[in-house]
């Protein structure tokens, strides 16, 4: 920053070092710290005002230090606006920049399918990744996977549905990550018939996501580039064919998403949901139902207008824009991934 | 580089600045100029010299707490800290503690906060509950104070429900304001705050809410740390880059009964200046002094910077202040600063500033600072922001939601630890206050001499 000193005539600018260079009218350099104290040259006075004000303090962008004081809680006053591409005018655009190094994320269920290619894509853009899963089985896996790609790992198995420890495991998460920017509801009780599905439905896909903001909400306030997505589902959207549970439990998640982008924008944090249509990956759902329901498979794939079902990484790339700073004006969306799936026009 | 001496003129009322003074800039504004802004007190302040040990001296400190603090009505919270029933917050001041509840009635309430079986408080943090309990015993009131239950009753025959009804602190409210006065027999809050509502109706601050609240210990009296806020004298000295776009000492300053005002007009050139700002110098000096960045914005060759500045406020403010039309440049965009004796100080107008000074645990060389925005709102108002704590060594500029003031409130406090070490350390008795320009600090002062009774 660079300023004039409207009654000396001085110019202050600042320097990447964190000190002032100051240049009276008459030619006269000194060099200063924002304190004030005269680091070198001709000029050894300067407006102990103006030396703070022109260089800017330096702020950690990640802060862990606790409150003083009181138990009241940190509050911000909405969504900043990132700075993505720096200051620097000579540099000009450097495209598109997800700004997401370093930031710390928490994705629910990630050890396979639509979860784990989430998780794989934040590791590659510079995040450190706290996952989940039930059950031990593909957690150490993932975890190598992950931290090969450079990013640093928390792991742990757990039931979503099981309150108490999944709350305990986001606390841990953020302790060890640091604190946590992104968190990603993408655990669900699975399709099916039945009131057991209807119940685990609930259970994991609604109160996973409710349970997951309330738990992570003291951190993402902390954080500078907080955001949610959850996953919901093109069934919530259009007839599956198939009447179930799992249909409607995904629809309270998109709708629950669209409240608490409401509530939960003055204190900084974003809210999505990404609904994806049918996805095609080894292991999952589709390639069992092209097993055991051919007919099922071929209608569905004849809907995909782009002629093929989704992969797990097309997914993901969707999520992880919204999750990100570039994304810092979308909230309260619903971003429908089907490759044209699903018929309506999207209004 | 010398500056030239200012020379006085000469008025009516005493010597002022040169430069248009602020009933002259009134005359060119756009929109009809109501009588609260023509308003000019014609009272005269007799206090020029302050003694030293009133910011320093714990005697003093003790007297203040007996006689001011335990003596006034003052701000303990906003109505929307507690909007529904048994909601609950504390508001310390010395070493006393009240307890403000919005009970079953709606009713907001103010008790003293400790439990009347052994004494310690009943609440400790600000927050909901349908009762209160003290946490010790368990003794039991309701939310309006009466009587609920005592465990073992039995053991206490002596205890007689009505008379051990909690004891009621003198409560009120103006603009969304809660007041809470620890004297019984204190005269009404209406009566204290004399004429003030009237100046603050065409800025009902009743329709707010409290969208930024920071909190900040400083190593200074309260007293070192309000009076900083109270002048626009310091401008030249504190805040130099804002000199081309502020009339500093062509400010306004009046003072009536418990409360004064001074008025300093923004997009004004300062008579400080030995060079002529033109429109576009104003406007970048208070918008973005920073000469490596561009401002965004010129003002058109047909504006001032004033007109523009005032348009833009509007367009701002037009979706949830109705009478933004009517208001006259002068409220977009100057700064109207009261003081209700003894730390309260809300802004008029559009400028959203209120603060708070309060000593600081029992301390006389420490104080706590409040800086809360409230914000027009449309539609049901929002609930109150928690407050956010900044650590001493903590710039303003960590807060969120301070905006571009955060740095004009460092360069402010980076005065107040070395003016208290100044004053700890000065072998002279009295401080010297401007005849005008220190008005409003001459008026606390004649109150606070009532008070004390110095």
């Amino acid at each position: 920053m660079k300023l004039r000193h409207p009654v000396s005539q001085a110019i202050y600018t600042s320097q990447d070092d964190g000190t002032v260079h100051v240049e009276s009218e008459d030619g006269r350099t000194g060099i200063f710290k924002l304190d004030g104290r005269w680091v070198r040259g001709e000029l050894k006075f300067a407006d102990p005002h103006m030396l703070p004000f022109v260089g800017e303090p330096s702020l950690p962008s990640h802060r862990t230090r606790s409150m003083s004081g009181s138990g009241e809680s940190r509050q911000r006053s909405g969504v900043p606006v990132p700075d993505l591409l720096g200051n620097d005018p000579t540099k000009g655009s450097r495209g598109m920049e997800l700004g997401l190094n370093g930031k710390r994320v928490l994705v629910t269920a990630a050890t396979r399918g639509i979860g784990l290619a989430i998780a794989q894509t934040f590791a590659d853009q510079g995040c450190s990744v706290a996952i989940c899963a039930r059950g031990d089985a593909g957690l150490e896996t993932t975890s190598k996977d992950l931290e090969a790609r450079g990013a640093r790992v928390f792991a742990k198995s757990v039931d979503v549905a099981d309150g108490d420890s999944f709350r305990s495991f986001i606390a841990e998460a953020a302790a060890d990550l640091g604190g946590l920017d992104v968190y990603v509801s993408n655990a669900s009780g699975g399709a099916g018939p039945g009131e057991q599905a209807w119940q685990g439905g609930f259970d994991v896909d609604v109160m996973g996501a409710v349970r997951g903001v309330e738990a992570s909400l003291p951190f993402l306030e902390e954080s500078d580039a907080a955001s949610v997505v959850f996953i919901a589902s093109t069934a919530a959207i259009e007839y599956l064919g198939v009447t179930q549970g799992y249909n409607a439990m995904k629809a309270a998640l998109i709708t629950h998403a669209s409240d608490l982008s409401q509530s939960l924008a003055n204190r900084g944090v974003r809210v999505n949901t990404v609904s994806p249509g049918p996805v095609y990956f080894e292991g999952g759902n589709w390639e069992m139902i092209k097993q055991a329901m051919p007919q099922m498979y071929e209608g569905a794939l004849a809907q995909c207008a782009i002629g093929r079902m989704g992969t797990p990484e097309e997914v993901a790339r969707a999520v992880v824009f919204l999750a990100s700073p570039a994304a810092s004006l979308i909230t309260g969306a619903n971003l429908v991934v089907d490759g044209g799936f699903t018929k309506r026009a999207a209004f | 580089m010398a500056i030239e001496p200012l020379q006085p003129m000469q008025t009516d009322q005493g010597a002022r600045s040169t430069g248009l003074s602020y009933q002259g800039l009134l005359d060119t504004d756009t929109r009809e100029v109501p009588e609260v802004l023509r308003m000019q007190s014609a009272r005269e302040m007799p206090v020029v010299q302050v003694p030293i040990e009133r910011y320093i001296s714990q005697e003093f400190y003790d007297l203040e707490v007996e006689k001011v603090w335990k003596k006034t009505w003052q701000f303990a919270c906003r109505e929307e800290e507690i909007p529904e029933s048994g909601d609950h917050t504390l508001y310390k001041i010395a070493d006393l503690e009240i307890l403000v509840v919005r009970g079953e009635d709606r009713q907001i309430r103010a008790f003293h906060n400790t439990c009347l079986h052994r004494g310690r408080p009943l609440k400790d943090y600000a927050g909901n509950s349908e009762s209160i309990r003290c946490p010790f015993h368990g003794w039991h009131w309701n939310l309006d104070g009466s009587l609920r239950e005592i465990p073992c009753r039995w053991d206490f025959p002596h205890v007689d429900r009505e008379k051990f009804h909690l004891p009621e602190v003198r409560s009120g409210t103006w603009g969304g304001f809660v007041f809470v006065n620890p004297d019984p027999d204190c005269v009404s809050l209406e009566t204290y705050l004399g004429d003030l509502p009237r100046h603050f109706e065409r800025w009902p601050l009743e329709d707010r809410y409290t969208e930024v609240h920071v909190a900040k210990v400083l190593p200074c009296n309260w007293k070192v740390n309000q009076e900083a806020f109270m002048e626009a004298y310091h401008v030249i000295g504190t805040h130099p880059q804002m000199l081309p776009g502020i009339g500093d000492s062509n400010s306004q300053y009046d003072a009536w009964d418990n409360f004064s005002r001074a008025i300093t007009a923004n997009m004004t050139p300062s008579p400080h200046l030995t060079w002529e700002p033109d429109e576009q110098d104003q406007l970048g000096a208070m918008l973005t002094p920073s000469m490596d960045k561009d401002p965004q914005i010129r003002v058109p060759e047909d504006m001032t910077a004033r007109e523009l500045m005032a348009q833009m406020t509007r367009m701002q403010l037009q979706a949830s202040v109705p009478s933004v039309q009517a208001l006259t440049d002068a409220e977009l965009v100057d700064s109207f600063y009261y003081t209700l004796f003894p730390n309260f100080h809300p802004w008029g107008a559009y400028n959203r500033i209120v603060y708070r000074f309060r000593p600081w645990e029992d301390d006389v060389h420490k104080c706590l600072m409040e800086v809360i925005y409230l914000s027009p709102y449309r539609g049901r108002r929002p609930s109150a922001v928690p407050i956010q704590w900044l650590d001493e060594d903590e710039p303003w500029t960590e807060a969120k939601g301070l905006g571009s003031l955060a740095k004009v409130f460092e360069q402010d406090t980076f005065n107040l630890r070395r003016a208290q070490q100044g004053l700890r350390s000065a072998q002279h008795t009295h401080v010297t206050l401007a005849n005008y320009q220190e008005t409003k600090l001459r008026h606390f002062h004649s109150l606070l001499e009532r008070y004390v009774g110095a």
